[in-house]
């Protein structure tokens, strides 16, 4: 079933990139392209396979202490904010949230 | 007089601990190689001259105070843009990130600080890291310093094209589906990715948290191995969750006879619709290379290894997906001006701020993690990486290392390959390594026959057998005299100590 102009819309909008009429109609086809040399996936049989999420899995996370890592690593206000397009005192700075109007947005 | 072309890391580390240079020489001879090189192939996104200059400077001084130096002491390295190291810009290739400016270093990159290596700069890179031709870096093309009508390969091109054209003896690069092998292969240079967790990602911005693995390229075994044992001195990184214990001396059996060790070659692979023919007869002759040297040949089948394209372009774009969600232009990145609310701010800032392969891979993992959707695809792939492991698993019960080609044809011109799905193909060959977590190595087998151009063979290997792999590829470069070649165009090109 290929995926409709609409529904790579909707796609667009929860991933949060604005594309124009143009861009959807490209990354449209696009989608329709790649997910055909995805299809392999779909032809196996995988009854009782497990699923490995991640490589090596028998290997232990490598554990921290729970505390406040007071060293280096921990960036202050200043560093963290150093990258920031937009700033207030100690804040990241951003446009509201809910629309001027604070309606349905 | 030494040319930097010339020498070895061991070379260049001996001649500052012994004063036959300074490290402050040899980064001036860098940097003078990268003066005369560079408009033609540009590697780098940023050459860092004063932190080049300060590390040197501080290294000198250590010698000169009776102070230990590093194995590397002195060693010109560079690094992909995707590391951060205090001091330069971290832009992964993007506009998005053009004016990152990185707050930490990042694990692999200070142990080669620490190991006495001096940061000559950034490479550039496709963006992000999604690619194979380093076509998609927002900044400029890297040419192949082989032959520069031809992309260097991807995504680590950049990393390849300095190593190659004799910029610089080291470079680092990551690798999710082939981003170390693959250029390494169209550069002629010897690109290492190690076993999944054997180096620290703390500081690599992410792609493929289940794929990615950061490596070393050189132009030799040997500069590949102590690189090796600079990155996983130290041991486990307490900041990468996934970092393992790895530090093993890289170089002690590097020159142990390979006979009776038994080579896995697989027959479906070297008939592959396009592998190209002189690509498969230098795999026959690096398999004629190793069973002269004692090696016995077996034939070993990874039956699933067809579906790995498949399970990875379902694997990588999710987690592509959700590790580019931080880019949102509030806290860093790209920031888009004059919205009225942070949603249209959001999708603005992602909408110019990344490029067109990056929107295309996010948006496939958007698609594919979609409730109903993940059911279909993502699931069952994650079943199929079960199944390559197990193929994988089985192969090698009857060899100690596989081999095969590390592209299947070589370095392709500029604009050559457009379709992004074709594209996605020419990872056939590493793809499958990735997916199950195990090293594999590109080692030069020289020119091509037809077009004159490097090819590679690729080792692949059980996982934490990198070095292992090492010691296999130090037998084919032994039998193909390709060692520590600069790209003839650029030899001797300023360099010199």
């Amino acid at each position: 079933m290929a995926l409709s102009k609409q529904d790579v819309a909707g796609i667009a909008d929860y991933a949060r990139i604005a594309l124009d009429d143009e861009e959807l109609e490209e990354m449209c086809r696009y989608m329709n392209e790649t997910v055909q040399i995805l299809q392999p996936i779909r032809e196996y049989d995988l009854e009782g396979v497990e699923p490995t999420f991640h490589p090596i899995g028998d290997l232990s996370n490598v554990m921290g202490e729970d505390v406040v890592d007071d060293s280096v690593r921990a960036l202050d206000i200043d560093t963290a904010l150093a990258n920031a397009g937009a700033k207030r005192d100690r804040y990241f700075r951003v446009p509201s949230i809910l629309g001027n109007d604070g309606g349905d947005r | 007089m030494a040319s930097l072309d010339e020498l070895s890391c061991a070379q260049i580390a001996r001649g500052v601990a012994d004063g036959s240079f300074s490290a402050t020489e040899v980064a001036r001879a860098s940097l003078d190689a990268i003066d005369a090189r560079e408009g033609e192939v540009q590697a780098f996104l940023e050459v860092s001259r004063d932190l080049a200059l300060a590390a040197a400077a501080e290294t000198d001084r250590r010698r000169a105070a009776g102070e230990p130096l590093g194995p590397l002491a002195g060693v010109p390295v560079a690094f992909k843009d995707n590391m951060h190291l205090v001091g330069t810009r971290t832009t992964c290739a993007s506009r998005m990130l053009e004016n990152y400016d990185s707050k930490f270093t990042a694990t692999c990159v200070q142990r080669m600080l620490d190991a006495g290596a001096t940061p000559v700069g950034k490479t550039n890179m496709d963006e992000f890291a999604f690619g194979s031709s380093t076509e998609s870096s927002a900044f400029h093309r890297t040419y192949n310093p082989w032959d520069t009508t031809r992309v260097p390969g991807g995504s680590s091109g950049g990393s390849a094209a300095s190593v190659a054209s004799g910029e610089v003896t080291l470079a680092l690069g990551s690798d999710t589906g082939g981003s170390i092998r693959q250029p390494a292969s169209f550069c002629g240079v010897v690109g290492l990715k190690p076993t999944y967790g054997a180096v620290s990602r703390y500081g690599v911005v992410a792609f493929g948290s289940s794929l990615d693995q950061v490596g070393p390229f050189g132009r030799s075994v040997e500069d590949v191995a102590l690189a090796m044992c600079a990155l996983t001195a130290g041991g486990r990184d307490p900041y990468d969750s996934t970092s393992q214990d790895c530090s093993v001396d890289f170089l002690e059996h590097l020159e142990d006879p390979i006979e009776g060790a038994t080579v896995g070659v697989i027959p479906s692979l070297m008939e592959a619709e396009g592998l190209t023919d002189e690509v498969r007869h230098a795999i026959e002759a690096a398999e004629r290379a190793l069973e002269d040297q004692g090696a016995r040949i077996v034939e070993v089948e990874l039956p699933n290894m067809a579906s790995s394209i498949s399970a990875y372009y379902v694997i990588a774009p999710c987690e592509a997906f959700s590790n580019l969600a931080r880019f949102d232009g509030v806290r860093y990145g790209y920031q888009e001006p004059g919205c009225a609310t942070l949603a249209e701010q959001t999708a603005l800032s992602r909408a110019h701020g990344f490029g067109e392969e990056a929107k295309r891979r996010q948006m496939l993992g958007a698609y594919l993690l979609a409730s109903g959707v993940y059911d279909q695809y993502y699931y069952p792939a994650q079943q199929v990486r079960t199944l390559i492991t197990q193929d994988y698993a089985r192969a090698y019960e009857a060899c100690d290392v596989i081999l095969m080609p590390a592209s299947p044809r070589t370095a392709f011109r500029f604009g050559e390959i457009s379709d992004p799905t074709q594209m996605y193909l020419s990872d056939m060959y590493t793809i499958s390594n990735n997916i199950a977590g195990n090293g594999g190595v590109s080692v030069p087998l020289g020119l091509g026959e037809d077009s004159g151009l490097p090819v590679s063979a690729q080792l692949q290997g059980p996982a934490f057998s990198d070095r292992r792999l090492l010691r296999f590829a130090r037998a084919i470069e032994r039998a193909f005299d390709a060692r520590g070649k600069v790209a003839p165009a650029f030899a001797g090109k300023g360099g010199e100590l």
